[in-house]
C-alpha cells in the first residue's frame, strides 16, 4: 500500500477553503447553531446531489458551520429538496416534509426545484408546487456549486 | 383436624370430578369448578397448618388400594408444594368456567380437570411408594387424556403421543428406582425407606438416584428428556396447559428433592453436579428455544424449559454444598430454588391462562398474526404484562425477588472452599445472566408484537375481551406476583421450614424482614421500598408530562420513508425480531429454511410464485429423538421379516424356544 500518500496530509495544509461570512436574512438565523436537513431527491439528474456531497466533502465542508444530512425526517430540522417534483415523488415528498416535526424548514436546491430548469412542464412532472411553492431557503443554479450550497446553509445557522 | 381438611380436600376434588361427569350441560361446569375450589381451599388449609405448627399429617389406610393400603404423610417440604398447586388449581378452574362455555364444557374435560387436580394434590402428600406411584399415573392419565380432548387437530394427537411415551417411560424409571429402595430397605412406606437407606449399597443408592432423576427431570422438562413439553402444552386447553407448567413440572422437582436430599439422605457431589449441569443446560437451551419460537404459547413452554434449569441449578448446588458440610448455605440454596418454582407457577400460569384467552379472542397463537391486543383486550394485556414483567426478574414481581435470592445463593456458595463446587456455582451464575438477557428479549418480542402495534390481521382486529371468569382465573395468579415480589420475606420462614425438612437440618440463613436479608451479612433488598419509590417516581412524571404537554399533541401517521400505502402487516413481526439473536445462535438453532419457487409455464427466467418456509425444531429432539426413533422403526421392520403369516412358522418358533429353555435350564 502506498504509504507516502497517506503521510503527505499530515505535513501539508488543510484543503479546506475559507469562506467569507455571508450576509443574516432578515430576522435572523431560523436554526442558530445548527440545523439537521433530511435531504429528498424528487426526481433530479443527480447533478445537485453530486454538489451537495461536494458541499458537505472536505474542500467545501458544510459540517463546521452546523448543517448536518439525517436519515430519518423525525432527526431533521428540514427537508432539503432538489429536483423537479415528479409524480411519483409528489405524496412521498408530502409525506416526509409531514413526518418533520414543527417547526420545520424547506430549502430548495438548484433551478428544478425552483421551478426554473429545462425538465419543468414535462408529462411526468406533478404540479406540486404547493410544497415547493415558497421554500425558506432557495438556492439557484444548474446545478449550484458548492459554495452557494454552504453558504445558503449558513445563513440557517448563522455561523 | 389437619388431617381431616387434607382428605376433605381430596374427596371434595373426586366430587368435583364426578360433577364434571354426571351432571347436565349447563350446570357441569360452574359445579365441578366450585368444588374444585373448595378442594384446593381445603387442601391449602390442611397445608397452611402442616406449615404452622411443623408437624406433619399422616393417614393410613389399608383398605383404598389392595396389598398395600395407602398412606397419605404431608410434612412442610409437600405442603409448600400443595399450596402451590392448590392456587394454580382454583385459579384454572375460575379460568375454566369462562373458558368452557365456548364450544368446550364436554363431560371428559369437564370430569377429569378436577381429576387431574386432585392426583396433583395428592402426590406431595404421598408417603409411600404405592400411593405415590398411584397419584403419578393418575396424574399423567388424566393430563394426557385432557390433551387428547383436542384428538381432531393432528398436532394434538401427535403432542399426546409424545406426551404419552416419555411419560409413561420416565414413570417406570421411577418405579424402578423406589422398587429398588423399598427392595433394601425392606418396606415401601417413605419412613421406613429414610430409615433404611443408609444401609443400601452406595451403586444402588446411585442408580435409584439417577433413574428417579431420569423420571422426574422428564416430568419437570429438564433438557435432554423435556421433548415432550414444546408439544403438549401449547395443544392443550388452556386451563391444562397452566397446570401443566405451573404445578405439575414442580412435581419432578419434588421428586429430585425428596429422593435426593430426603429419602436418600443427601447422597454423593457428583450426583447433585449432575443435576445443576441438567440444569443449566436447560436454563440456556429452553431461553434461547424462546427467544426463537414466534408461537407464544411454545415460548411460554420453553420459558417453563428455563426457569425449571434454573430451579435445577439452585437444587444442585444446594446438594452439593449439603454434602460439603454446610447447612446454612445449602439451606439458602434450596430456599431460593423452591421460591423460584413458587414464582414460576404464579407467573407461568397467569402468562398461559393470558395466552389461551388471546388465542380464545383471535383465533391463533401464532405472533406473527396478532397486533394491538392491548386496546383489545386491555385486562388480558396488564395481565400478561404482569407475568412478563415477573418472568424478566424485574422489581417489584415476584421474578425479581426470586432470582436475586438464587443469585444471592450461588454468590455465597463460593465461600464454602471447594473448587469444584466453585466452578459449578460460577457456571449456574452465567447461566442465570446469559438466560435473564434471553428471556427478555423472548418476552419483549412477545409483549411488543403480540400485543402492541397495529393488529396484523382481520382476526385480531376484532378480538373481544375475555369473559369474568377468565379474567379473575388470571388476576387470582397475578396477584401473588405482585405480593411475593414486593413483600417477599413473609413466606421465607414457610420456605425455611420445608428446606429445612428436606435438608434434615433447620438453619435459617434468612433474617426476618419485610424484604430479602441475607442473615450474617449486610446484603438486603427491600422491594417494597422499590415499588414506592417507582410509582411515586412513575406518577410524578405523568402528573409532569401533563403540565408540560399544554400544547396538544399532533396525530400522525408512523414514518414508513414515505410510502404511499402502509399496512400494519409492514411491522415487525416476530420472526424477524428473533432474527438476529437466531443468527448469532444459529449452529445451535439450526433453523430450518425452504424456498418454493415455481416458474412461468412461457420462460424460466420469469418466476410465477414464491413460497418460503422457515421453521425452528427443536434441536435435542432433531438431533436425538429423531436417530432414536428411526432405529427403533429399522428395528421393527427387522422384527416383521419374522412376521411373514405362516402358522407353521410361529409354531416352529414356539417349539424352537421350548428346545432351547431345555437345553439352558438342564
Amino acid at each position: 500500500m502506498q504509504l507516502l500518500p497517506l503521510l503527505r496530509p499530515l505535513f501539508s495544509r488543510p484543503v479546506t477553503e475559507c469562506l467569507p461570512r455571508p450576509p443574516a436574512p432578515p430576522g435572523g438565523a431560523r436554526f442558530p447553531g445548527s440545523v439537521q436537513l433530511r435531504h429528498v431527491d424528487a426526481g433530479s439528474c443527480n447533478g445537485c446531489e453530486l454538489e451537495i456531497a461536494s458541499a458537505f466533502g472536505p474542500v467545501y465542508d458544510a459540517a463546521r458551520f452546523g448543517a448536518r444530512l439525517v436519515a430519518s425526517p423525525r432527526h431533521a430540522d428540514g427537508v432539503l429538496v432538489t429536483g423537479v417534483v415528479t409524480r411519483n415523488m409528489a405524496v412521498p415528498l408530502a409525506k416526509t416534509l409531514d413526518a418533520v416535526p414543527a417547526p420545520r424548514v424547506v430549502v430548495a436546491c438548484g433551478d428544478c426545484a425552483l421551478g426554473r430548469g429545462p425538465f419543468g412542464g414535462g408529462y411526468g412532472v406533478a404540479d406540486s408546487q404547493g410544497v415547493l411553492a415558497a421554500p425558506d431557503v432557495a438556492i439557484p443554479g444548474c446545478p449550484p456549486g458548492p459554495v452557494a450550497i454552504t453558504q445558503a446553509l449558513r445563513t440557517l445557522t448563522g455561523r | 383436624m389437619s388431617a381431616a381438611l387434607l382428605l376433605g380436600g381430596l374427596g371434595l376434588g373426586a366430587a368435583a370430578a364426578l360433577a364434571g361427569g354426571a351432571l347436565p350441560a349447563r350446570s357441569r361446569v360452574p359445579a365441578a369448578a366450585v368444588f374444585t375450589v373448595g378442594a384446593c381451599v381445603a387442601a391449602l388449609a390442611a397445608a397452611a397448618r402442616v406449615l404452622a405448627s411443623g408437624e406433619t399429617i399422616t393417614v393410613h389406610s389399608a383398605q383404598v388400594l389392595p396389598l398395600t393400603g395407602v398412606t397419605l404423610s404431608l410434612d412442610p417440604l409437600g405442603a409448600v408444594f400443595v399450596i402451590t398447586t392448590a392456587v394454580v388449581g382454583a385459579a384454572a378452574s375460575c379460568y375454566n368456567v369462562g373458558y368452557a362455555a365456548h364450544g368446550g364444557g364436554a363431560r371428559t374435560g369437564t370430569a377429569l380437570l378436577p381429576l387431574f387436580i386432585t392426583s396433583l394434590l395428592a402426590v406431595p402428600a404421598a408417603g409411600s411408594i404405592a400411593t405415590f406411584m398411584a397419584a403419578w399415573e393418575l396424574m399423567a392419565l388424566s393430563s394426557l387424556l385432557l390433551l387428547l380432548t383436542g384428538h381432531r387437530r393432528p398436532e394434538a394427537r401427535d403432542a399426546a403421543q409424545w406426551y404419552a411415551v416419555m411419560t409413561h417411560a420416565g414413570a417406570a424409571a421411577i418405579l424402578l428406582a423406589f422398587v429398588l429402595l423399598g427392595a433394601h430397605a425392606g418396606g415401601q412406606s417413605f419412613a421406613v425407606i429414610r430409615a433404611g437407606a443408609a444401609g443400601v449399597p452406595p451403586a444402588v443408592r446411585s442408580l435409584a438416584f439417577f433413574l428417579a432423576l431420569a423420571g422426574f427431570a422428564s416430568k419437570s422438562g429438564a433438557v435432554p428428556l423435556h421433548v415432550w413439553l414444546p408439544r403438549a402444552h401449547p395443544e392443550a386447553p388452556s386451563p391444562v396447559s397452566a397446570l401443566m407448567s405451573g404445578a405439575m413440572v414442580n412435581l419432578g422437582i419434588y421428586g429430585i428433592v425428596r429422593t435426593g436430599d430426603d429419602l436418600l439422605g443427601g447422597g454423593q457431589l457428583w450426583w447433585w453436579l449432575a443435576v445443576a449441569g441438567l440444569g443449566a443446560a436447560s436454563a440456556l437451551f429452553g431461553a434461547l428455544h424462546a427467544a426463537a419460537s414466534p408461537d407464544l404459547k411454545r415460548l411460554l413452554a420453553y420459558s417453563t424449559v428455563d426457569n425449571v434449569g434454573l430451579v435445577l441449578i439452585g437444587v444442585g448446588a444446594s446438594g452439593a454444598l449439603a454434602v460439603k458440610g454446610h447447612p446454612a448455605l445449602a439451606g439458602l440454596a434450596l430456599i431460593a430454588a423452591l421460591f423460584q418454582l413458587a414464582s414460576h407457577s404464579a407467573f407461568k400460569g397467569c402468562l398461559f391462562l393470558a395466552a389461551g384467552s388471546v388465542q380464545h379472542a383471535a383465533g391463533t397463537r401464532d405472533l406473527d398474526s396478532l397486533g394491538g391486543l392491548v386496546r383489545r383486550l386491555p385486562a388480558t394485556a396488564t395481565l400478561f404484562g404482569v407475568g412478563a414483567l415477573s418472568v424478566c426478574a424485574l422489581p417489584p414481581f415476584s421474578g425479581f425477588a426470586s432470582e436475586w435470592l438464587l443469585l444471592q445463593g450461588f454468590l455465597r456458595g463460593f465461600s464454602a472452599h471447594s473448587a469444584v463446587t466453585a466452578t459449578a456455582l460460577l457456571a449456574g451464575v452465567a447461566a442465570l445472566a446469559l438466560t435473564g438477557g434471553l428471556t427478555a428479549a423472548a418476552f419483549v418480542k412477545a409483549f411488543g408484537i403480540g400485543f402492541l402495534g397495529q393488529p396484523r390481521t382481520p382476526e385480531a382486529a376484532v378480538a373481544r375481551e375475555a369473559g369474568p371468569s377468565m379474567v379473575a382465573g388470571m388476576a387470582l395468579l397475578a396477584v401473588p406476583c405482585v405480593v411475593l415480589g414486593v413483600i417477599p420475606g413473609t413466606v421465607m420462614p414457610v420456605l425455611a421450614k420445608a428446606a429445612g425438612t428436606a435438608l434434615g437440618g433447620s438453619a435459617d440463613p434468612l433474617r426476618a424482614s419485610a424484604g430479602l436479608a441475607i442473615a450474617g451479612s449486610t446484603d438486603v433488598i427491600q422491594p417494597a421500598l422499590l415499588a414506592a419509590a417507582l410509582t411515586a417516581g412513575l406518577a410524578g412524571a405523568w402528573a409532569l408530562l401533563r403540565v408540560r404537554a399544554r400544547a396538544s399533541a399532533r396525530r400522525a401517521e408512523a414514518w414508513g420513508c414515505g410510502r404511499e400505502e402502509q399496512t400494519p402487516r409492514m411491522q415487525y413481526t416476530a420472526t424477524s425480531f428473533a432474527e438476529p439473536l437466531q443468527r448469532v445462535f444459529e449452529d445451535v438453532l439450526r433453523p430450518d429454511r425452504d424456498l418454493d419457487v415455481s416458474h412461468l409455464a412461457e420462460s424460466r427466467y420469469f418466476e410465477d410464485a414464491l413460497r418460503y418456509h422457515t421453521r425452528i425444531d427443536d434441536a435435542v429432539e432433531r438431533g436425538a429423538y429423531r436417530p432414536l426413533t428411526v432405529l427403533t422403526a429399522r428395528w421393527g421392520e427387522l422384527a416383521r421379516r419374522a412376521q411373514n403369516g405362516s402358522m407353521h412358522r410361529y409354531v416352529g418358533y414356539g417349539f424352537a424356544a421350548l428346545v432351547v429353555l431345555l437345553v439352558v435350564l438342564a
